[in-house]
């Protein structure tokens, strides 16, 4: 079983060395070396990771990570066909990621106990997602970077799992409360406002997000979060209810006050009235999806330049071109898997903080998936955001193997001491 | 409330969030399987005719001589720039295409759509360059009714009545399809249209010529017989309106059928075509398939004909010499021609003779077929003979050419754009084949004068080949 999970890992560097020798070879004569020792490092830093973990000192889990490995040799192959230039960057977040994922994983025992805290988390959260709301640059049409110097980070990147952290530990200790202290207004079981204050706070900003930054994608992440870990961590379907009202009166008003939304929604509805303007890029991903059919055009044999930006929220319409419906049901299905370990992490864990944190990263990250994907494909209204480990970008590399660090790490079995 | 609940709500999440992927999922799969042809073939989709990497293949005429070729991806030169426009069409990244670059344009890229979808293995057999096409048309007659038609604007259409393979098409004004992408403005702001492909595309009244059809129509509908005279006293009254003669000609008593189409007579065709009712001439143009499309390898216009049924007596009797609301392209007017020199059959008209790949390889040839029988082969024979004295005997002298039989009829059709256009179609028998033609010059006046001798012209050079 545990020799199995290694092999698994070797067949995602297989993956990745496959993609990367059918480009090199593309490039003959003048053929461009420099990711090879970035592929052979992340390689080794692969394999030896795999086997720390087979050991079980740190971690029970043995699936997630090559799944997680799975996905990033994809990505790489896929930025070295569609943007050979940040091919080498990306390895080297890659690699930077697995090692703060050693690191989460090595700290595992103080992290967990700092998950106790759920104010200074809160006041974390609210930080982080304020700088960016004050101080944000705007880079590729979104408001939501922070420049330090030669590093530009996107705080909302590591605002996801602070906010995990923070209601995971809020809605665990104050969960009686929430569901005792009840008063019943029409048909809606509604606990006192200053328990639900923190949930106002986070859809308040989630809201913001949506109307300061124009980063729709993440604001709706943010939202289905909070959505998600409230019923998750209370069971009541009048929060659901309410963040639902929330959401739709937001909605509405943004769309009526703001045109980038209006554009967004309007795109969705009918791309077929402006393809050549406002709606191309969802257009041209629409052709990239019919291009690639069942088997796809083949690696290297597509057309995914079309699209503009196709290497950070489209990569998986050049996916779905060149490896075509099979391509895509593969990644879809390792993101089920994926999130199937994640709630069986979830599932086994002793304590109750625990079970909600693992919950949350796994289904923060399934829904990060599901929301781009739905959005490059017209299912939903676009909204920009990551492809998680696929798609380019080092924030989103760095704070998604601290999600699975973290999760690793409560997948430990572990005695309980109290609870 | 425990830790047990909690788990609980986790798991109504999960399977939320897994049924929203499972419909995601659903949705991709309809939009790569069963929505994809839709999308691939829509006009905006560049990856299907602009092939952004592959080496155009060439296309050629019936000798081999090039008509576009590609200097490099996505570049495209027509050595014949102008005159064969209407045939080879253009291509451009904004515009898209037209002609045999669009009709063709998944051979000549070397991938079909279905090819194309079935990725590895398309890549085992996709090479840099497309495939070279090979058409019917003749670049030398094509050139030569090029010049015929002088300063005039017109088209002409000359085909293989035993086959249906083209032998020219001919459109004026038209453009030069190297600089059609520069010039696009101004050539679809234009008045004349030169980008219309008048040949398949123009639409005009027949005039005179459609008598061959009310002819065969009427011994059809046996509302005649060949030995009825008809009486022409130049004018046929119909309540307040009437019908005269071209030029005020009287064309007297003892009229057969035939001598009526040879001296073109309007009072006798309008009579049959009353005698036939709407109901008759409906079924005629049905049987010559003017009510439906060839879906071949044109892009043509279709033609317009008016509610029969609706028609008042002066309306039917318009049908019958052509006027009217009844609106013809050239090429359907070539085919209605060539039945009359191949046993009463018409058949699919084609532009595509074989395809070729880069290696030389034959990948497909054209198999001639037969569209659809319009007219049986004894009644093919009689109107043949009919059209033949209209060359010998009659208004289409011009067209004759000695050791060829030739038929023919003309025409001059009114329109609201000024002078009358001038009409000829036809057919001849020559040595290697048989082969129908149609020739229309705008605003020309007769069809005797200015379109049978293009016609002569064609035949003879041919014949001399
Ligand atoms: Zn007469």
């Amino acid at each position: 079983m545990k020799s199995k999970s290694l092999l698994l890992v070797a067949v995602d560097f297989l993956i990745m060395f496959a993609g990367l020798g059918v480009i090199m070879l593309n490039q003959y004569p003048e053929i461009d070396f420099s990711p090879v020792p970035w592929a052979l490092g992340a390689a080794v830093m692969g394999v030896a990771i795999q086997l720390f973990l087979i050991k079980g000192r740190f971690s029970s889990d043995i699936w997630v990570f090559p799944m997680v490995l799975f996905f990033s040799s994809l990505g790489i192959i896929m930025l070295a066909r569609l943007k050979p230039i940040l091919c080498v960057p990306q390895l080297r977040w890659l690699m930077i990621g697995m090692a703060v994922m050693v690191g989460v994983l090595y700290f595992s025992r103080q992290l967990k106990d700092m998950m106790q805290y759920q104010y200074i988390l809160g006041i974390c959260t609210l930080v982080v997602l304020c700088l960016s709301l004050i101080f944000g640059v705007e880079i590729g049409g979104s408001k939501n970077w922070l420049v330090f110097g030669p590093f530009s980070v996107q705080p909302s990147e590591f605002g996801k799992i602070l906010l995990v952290l923070f209601l995971a530990a809020f809605l665990s200790d104050h969960r009686d409360m929430l569901n005792e202290a009840k008063r019943r207004i029409l048909f809606l079981d509604l606990p006192p406002i200053r328990f639900i204050a923190p949930l106002l706070v986070i859809w308040g900003i989630a809201i913001l997000m949506f109307v300061v930054q124009r980063d729709l994608g993440s604001a709706l992440l943010f939202f289905c979060m909070a959505v998600f870990m409230t019923y998750m961590g209370t069971g009541s379907k009048s929060y659901v209810f309410i963040a639902l009202l929330f959401f739709g009166v937001g909605a509405v008003i943004s769309y009526a006050l703001f045109s980038h939304v209006q554009v967004r929604f309007n795109i969705w509805l009918d791309p077929w009235a402006d393809p050549a303007g406002q709606a191309y890029q969802v257009v041209q991903s629409l052709f990239a999806f019919a291009a690639g059919g069942v088997w796809g055009t083949g690696f290297t044999h597509g057309h995914p330049g079309l699209i503009p930006e196709v290497h950070t929220d489209f990569i998986f319409s050049a996916v779905a071109e060149e490896l075509g419906l099979l391509g895509c049901t593969v990644i879809m299905m390792v993101y089920v898997l994926f999130f199937y370990r994640g709630i069986m992490i979830a599932m086994n864990c002793k304590k109750e903080l625990h079970t909600l944190v693992a919950a949350g990263f796994s289904i923060a990250l399934f829904t990060q998936a599901f929301i781009i994907i739905a959005g490059v494909t017209k299912f939903l209204p676009l909204t920009g955001i990551t492809l998680p480990f696929i798609s380019y970008g080092g924030s989103s590399m760095v704070s998604g193997f601290v999600m699975i660090g973290l999760l690793l790490s409560l997948s430990k079995k572990e005695k309980v001491h109290g609870a | 409330m425990g830790h047990k609940d909690v788990k609980k709500y986790i798991l109504h999440c999960s399977i939320f969030m897994l049924v929203c992927f499972l419909c995601l999922f659903g949705y991709i799969v309809y939009l790569q399987v069963i929505a994809a042809p839709a999308l691939a073939a829509n006009p905006m989709n560049r990856r299907g005719d602009a092939a952004l990497d592959i080496i155009r293949g060439t296309i050629l005429d019936i000798n081999g001589r090039e008509l576009a070729k590609s200097t490099q991806p996505g570049e495209r030169s027509y050595p014949y720039g102008e005159v064969m426009a209407p045939v080879t069409g253009y291509l451009g990244e904004a515009i898209g295409s037209d002609g045999i670059e669009a009709v063709a344009g998944s051979d000549l890229t070397g991938q079909s759509q279905q090819l194309q979808m079935l990725g590895p293995i398309c890549q085992a057999i996709q090479s840099t360059h497309g495939n070279n096409v090979k058409l019917t048309v003749d670049a030398d007659i094509q050139q030569l009714a090029y010049d015929a038609l002088g300063s005039n604007r017109g088209a002409v259409v000359v085909m293989n009545a035993e086959t249906g393979a083209i032998i020219a098409m001919v459109s004026k004004p038209t453009f030069n399809p190297t600089n059609v992408e520069d010039d696009w403005k101004s050539l679809t702001a234009r008045e004349d249209s030169p980008l219309l492909n008048r040949a398949a595309q123009g639409l005009y009244p027949p005039g005179s010529t459609i008598k061959v059809l009310i002819a065969d129509a009427a011994l059809d509908e046996k509302v005649t017989d060949l030995n009825e005279k008809f009486n022409c006293s130049g004018k046929l009254q119909i309540g307040n309106e009437y019908i005269g003669e071209s030029h005020g000609a009287v064309h007297g008593n003892n009229l057969t059928l035939k001598d009526a189409l040879t001296e073109s007579c309007n009072v006798t065709f309008g009579t049959l075509a009353m005698r036939m009712h709407g109901k008759g001439l409906e079924n005629a143009f049905d049987r010559f398939g003017f009510a439906d499309p060839i879906n071949s390898e044109f892009n043509e216009s279709r033609c317009h004909l008016p509610k029969f049924n609706e028609l008042g007596d002066g309306d039917t009797a318009q049908v019958g010499i052509g006027q009217g609301e009844t609106l013809v392209t050239p090429l359907r007017m070539a085919m209605l021609a060539s039945a009359y020199v191949n046993h009463g059959k018409v058949m699919v008209p084609y532009l595509v003779e074989e395809v070729i790949s880069p290696v030389g390889l034959v990948i497909r040839k054209a198999s001639p077929s037969k569209w659809r029988e319009v007219t049986s082969e004894k009644r093919a024979n009689i109107i043949g003979g009919f059209m033949e004295n209209v060359v010998t005997n009659g208004t289409g002298g011009a067209a004759a050419v000695s050791g060829v039989r030739v038929i023919g009829k003309t025409g001059t059709a009114e329109n609201s754009q000024g002078a009358d256009h001038g009409w000829f179609i036809g057919a001849a028998e020559l040595p290697q084949g048989k082969i129908a033609f149609c020739i229309i010059v705008e605003n020309s006046g007769g069809g005797g004068t200015v379109a049978a001798p293009i016609a002569r012209q064609i035949i003879a050079a041919l014949r001399d080949r």
